[in-house]
């Protein structure tokens, strides 16, 4: 702060207040008008009077102890589901000498691109126990009474998130199996250790805040996420959390949304949320605690697979099969049929282009598109931006209560998609002479929320990395803040930053719950028009609605891969 | 103890193979400090890892203690913790979960020991290296002189035969590593464990070693004790690795009483170390700090007049570089007791006993004074 050093407390407290401002406004009013709301009568904030009728309604209801133990059972069950094949991948892909590693990495991380939601249908088309065509295989073949498989089951939720978890399991925790200094190992082979005693005593106890970290991730979003839970659980009644809050907003008996007791019910899973979000943090910062790489003389020897080499490519191809291959081509498939049925030869000559012509002429089809684009890239742009904003004053710079601004950029971590949605409900009903109701630009508000702790997480960690001394030297050749800024930090951390970018770009577009709660006739996204048809009874149309959703997002996380490969400071997390 | 034959490394990668050792032989005496000394990239890692086991080497056997460990041809290959070795990392590696006590007793509870014994023996190796007030800090909160201690009692402790180090003092800073260096010098004697000590820093193999291995390229140069090698180095590559070195190029053109007669640019000269080479002798080796400059023609031979070019004072000593006949000139190094301004006229002396010849490629163009960079 050449220029401004003098006018001390105004320069100090500058970034505070313009961050703090933002983010009280992105963060704090929705929590608040949530608690407020609870409070209410009506459930709209604004309403007259006071009371606790919705918690007393909430808490002496044994239906929601049932529902905590489901959401309990299903974020626990998928974490660790999700957590044993990510760190057997990222052993794997780190630090042993599996053929073919390139190859590994892609099929491991592309199963992104398939939106939650979409990999949900696929495994319905597949294991439904009346139609699945695996279930069918089966029943033809080994010539079995019923359906081996029933997909729409707790076990059946689990399964096909724990799928969708996996890339984000590999990507926390492949850095920390990178970064281990092989010598830790080695010191303790020649120390006497055999190789069970160095994995009890060093590598696992090593690894462990690493793990730990990626296990309160997965709670996290297994406590919060809709998308899964709500295509196969919801029509069979087994409801969690974001569902079932879902079903309060739109669904609930009368057609009258439930506000209230929504309200009531999220400050109880905010209270676990939390909880949650604090052991992440303080498992993240040990383990950067336990990063002992030292530079010198590093070279990881990669752990002998012998006979097991191929075997445990075998298991990452299965992996891929069963998170990409099979559901996407039977979504393929469906997605050219009239009408839904099982793949077959005599169905091949039904094969048809019609649903995808349908989606491409279709007005409302192609505003989707419109919708999604406009809202994924300003999104992910005010992320972007407002991160490395956020980094900088959090990392970097000296201004006051900056932990402030730390602590409100990571809180949303913990606040599902769908109270954000329901939060801003209630904030633009109230404030609707904006016009924001109902239009894009609500549905940016909730993305910029939810993805403002992912987005300013990671780019901590490129600032973090970024010497002090390079800025410091732009600032004694006599550059200023902006110049130091535009000319020494952006350039070195813009790949990293790009990459950030195009992280959230991906994830806005996969994106469902806010946005689904937030729809209105003009703001509808893609996978809103998705959810839509599949749950309006049109499976094939949202096939081909699907199936290119999926080409969209591939290129983009393709693109977001090669960004992270060419970023010397590192990527994006999660 | 240890003995090394025809060890041979070659990485092979998907598409390249690179040779970092190509041939090397050695026998490491019980008791005896013994080091590996060479530029960064000779090898010397991938020798002391290939002893440890960490490494399989592509040929070559080794045997410790008599006991065959690694033969290529017999497919034999000893895993590293059956090996009667411990070894102390230039990282450190010192594990940042556990505690210091943690750390040293590791070894001892891998081999089994019960937990009493256990406790008594580490107090004892913690003390050995001044930690004893240390036990139970978390190792990360150790300074970098500390860590190099943990790593020292770590490997001390297992009482194995051999002692294996790479560069532990690399990551100290200039006056610790002296201090440490004694301390290394001095437990290893009170201990008496066979110590292999890897390091590219030649103050630090001169003032520790019994034996020196001179590699380079992944081939042993030349072994011997610190003064062999830097008073009667046999090869050029050694005379220019350890201490600084003006090479000169020579032709020997006769015999004289105390050495062998031999032509340079700048006058006839005695070279008293290794006469015999006679003929094929291409260098002689003259070490600045080996030159005395005098005042009155106190000797016969090998005295020779010149003019100081350039002075360069450093505290403990003054380095002149003095043009002789011919404009050649030749480093001279002398204590700060009399001091003499650029300029001057100067008469030195080489004493024959240090002039050592060498047989090497005839080339031009050699570097004088190569000294070893950081690994
Ligand atoms: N895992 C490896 N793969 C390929 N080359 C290696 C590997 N480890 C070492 N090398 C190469 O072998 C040579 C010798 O390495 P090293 O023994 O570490 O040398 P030193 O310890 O003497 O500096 C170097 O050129 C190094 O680059
Ligand atoms: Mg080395």
């Amino acid at each position: 702060m050449k220029a401004t050093a003098g006018s001390g407390f105004a320069a100090r407290w500058a970034p505070t207040v313009l961050l703090g401002g933002i983010l009280f406004y992105l963060v704090a009013v929705p929590l608040i008008v949530l608690l407020v709301s609870s409070v209410k009568p009506t459930g709209l904030p604004l309403d007259q009077g006071w009371t606790l009728s919705n918690y007393a309604r909430t808490y002496s209801d044994p239906k929601f102890y049932e529902l905590v133990w489901t959401t309990f059972r299903f974020a626990v069950g998928a974490s660790l589901l999700a957590l044993s094949i990510g760190v057997l991948m990222a052993w794997l892909v780190e630090r042993t000498d599996l053929p073919a590693k390139g190859l590994v990495r892609v099929m491991v991380i592309l199963p992104m691109a398939t939106p939650p939601l979409l990999l949900a249908i696929g495994w319905i088309m597949l294991l439904s126990p009346r139609t699945g065509f695996i279930n069918d295989v089966l029943v033809g073949t080994l010539g079995l009474e019923g359906a081996p498989f029933d997909i729409f089951s707790l076990s059946g939720m689990i399964f096909v998130e724990a799928l969708s978890l996996v890339p984000s399991t590999f990507l926390i925790l492949s850095p920390a199996f990178r970064n281990m200094d092989p010598n830790l190992e080695e010191a303790a082979v020649t120390s006497g250790a055999g190789f069970w005693l160095m994995l009890r005593r060093i590598v696992l106890p090593l690894l462990l805040p690493a793990i730990l970290a990626a296990g309160a991730f997965l709670m996290i979003v297994g406590f919060v996420v809709f998308d899964i839970p709500g295509i196969i659980g919801m029509p069979v009644g087994i409801f969690v959390l974001a569902s079932h809050i879902v079903y309060l907003a739109h669904d609930a008996a009368g057609g009258m949304s439930q506000y209230g007791l929504i309200s009531a019910i999220a400050v109880f899973f905010l209270a676990i949320l939390f909880l949650l979000a604090w052991t992440y943090q303080r498992a993240t910062r040990q383990a950067g605690r336990f990063v002992t790489v030292t530079g010198k003389n590093f070279r990881p020897r990669p752990f002998q697979l012998k006979g097991w080499r191929w075997p445990a490519f075998g298991i990452v191809v299965v992996y891929f099969m069963l998170a990409t291959v099979a559901p996407i081509g039977i979504l393929t498939w469906a997605s050219l049929m009239p009408f839904y049925a099982s793949p077959s030869w005599e169905m091949l000559q039904n094969v048809t282009l019609a649903n995808h012509e349908a989606f491409f002429s279709n007005r409302r089809a192609v505003q989707a598109a419109q919708n999604s684009v406009i809202i994924a890239v300003v999104a992910s742009t005010l992320v972007a931006l407002l991160s490395v904003l956020i980094s900088w004053t959090v990392v970097r710079s000296k201004a006051a209560g900056k932990k402030f601004i730390d602590i409100l950029s990571f809180m949303p971590i913990a606040i599902p998609g769908v109270m954000i949605g329901v939060a801003l409900i209630y904030v633009y009903l109230v404030f609707s002479w904006t016009g924001i109701y109902g239009s894009v630009w609500i549905i940016v508000i909730a993305y910029l929320t939810t993805y403002i702790s992912f987005g300013s997480r990671a780019t901590h960690g490129v600032m973090t990395q970024l010497h002090p001394d390079l800025e410091d030297a732009a600032r004694t050749s006599g550059a200023g803040w902006l110049r130091s800024m535009w000319r020494v930090i952006v350039p070195l951390t813009l790949p990293a930053i790009l990459a950030v970018w195009i992280w959230v770009l991906a994830h806005c577009m996969r994106e469902l719950s806010s946005a689904l709660l937030l729809q209105g006739n003009n703001n509808r996204t893609v996978p809103v028009l998705l959810y839509n048809y599949w749950s309006g009874g049109q499976p094939n149309r949202a096939a081909a609605v699907g199936v290119w959703l999926v080409v969209a997002m591939l290129v983009v996380v393709s693109l977001w891969q090669f960004l992270v490969s060419r970023s010397r400071v590192g990527g994006a997390k999660g | 103890m240890l003995e090394i034959n025809n060890l041979r490394m070659e990485y092979r990668s998907e598409h390249v193979s690179h040779l970092a050792v190509d041939d090397i032989s050695l026998s490491v005496r019980p008791g005896e400090f013994f080091t590996l000394l060479g530029p960064s990239g000779c090898g010397k890692t991938t020798t002391l890892r290939s002893v440890a086991g960490l490494e399989t080497p592509t040929g070559g056997a080794i045997s410790i203690n008599g006991e065959p460990v690694f033969s290529h041809d017999r497919a034999l290959n000893v895993p590293t913790q059956k090996r009667d070795i411990s070894m102390v990392f230039q990282s450190y590696a010192i594990w940042p979960h556990m505690s210091v006590f943690g750390n040293v007793a590791f070894p001892l509870q891998a081999a089994g020991m019960p937990s009493r014994q256990v406790r008594s023996k580490v107090d004892d190796v913690l003390s050995l290296v001044g930690l004893a007030d240390y036990a139970d800090r978390s190792a990360t909160q150790l300074s970098g002189g500390q860590q190099q201690r943990v790593a020292v009692a770590r490997a001390f402790v297992k009482e194995a035969a051999i002692l294996l180090l790479d560069e532990p003092l690399s990551n100290l800073d200039a006056k610790l590593r002296e201090q440490m260096r004694r301390e290394m010098r001095h437990l290893q004697k009170r201990v008496g464990t066979t110590s292999i000590y890897v390091t590219h820093d030649q103050d630090e193999a001169l003032s520790l070693s019994d034996r020196i291995a001179v590699i380079d390229g992944g081939n042993l140069i030349e072994l011997g004790t610190p003064t062999e090698l830097y008073l009667k180095p046999k090869s050029t590559f050694t005379a220019s690795f350890i201490g600084q070195a003006d090479l000169i190029e020579c032709q020997v053109v006769g015999k004289a009483a105390d050495g062998a007669k031999v032509r340079t640019p700048f006058g006839e000269l005695i070279a008293g170390v290794h006469p015999h080479l006679a003929g094929s002798a291409t260098h002689v080796l003259v070490r600045p700090e080996c030159v005395e400059l005098i005042d009155a023609a106190t000797h016969d031979t090998n005295t020779f007049d010149g003019t100081i070019t350039s002075v360069m004072f450093s505290g403990k000593s003054v380095e002149y570089h003095v043009r002789l006949a011919n404009d050649f000139e030749i480093t001279v190094q002398t204590p700060p007791i009399v001091l003499r301004e650029a300029g001057a006229s100067v008469r030195m002396h080489i004493p024959p006993e240090r002039c050592v010849l060498l047989a090497g490629e005839r080339r031009t163009g050699i570097e004088p004074r190569q000294t070893a960079v950081a690994a």
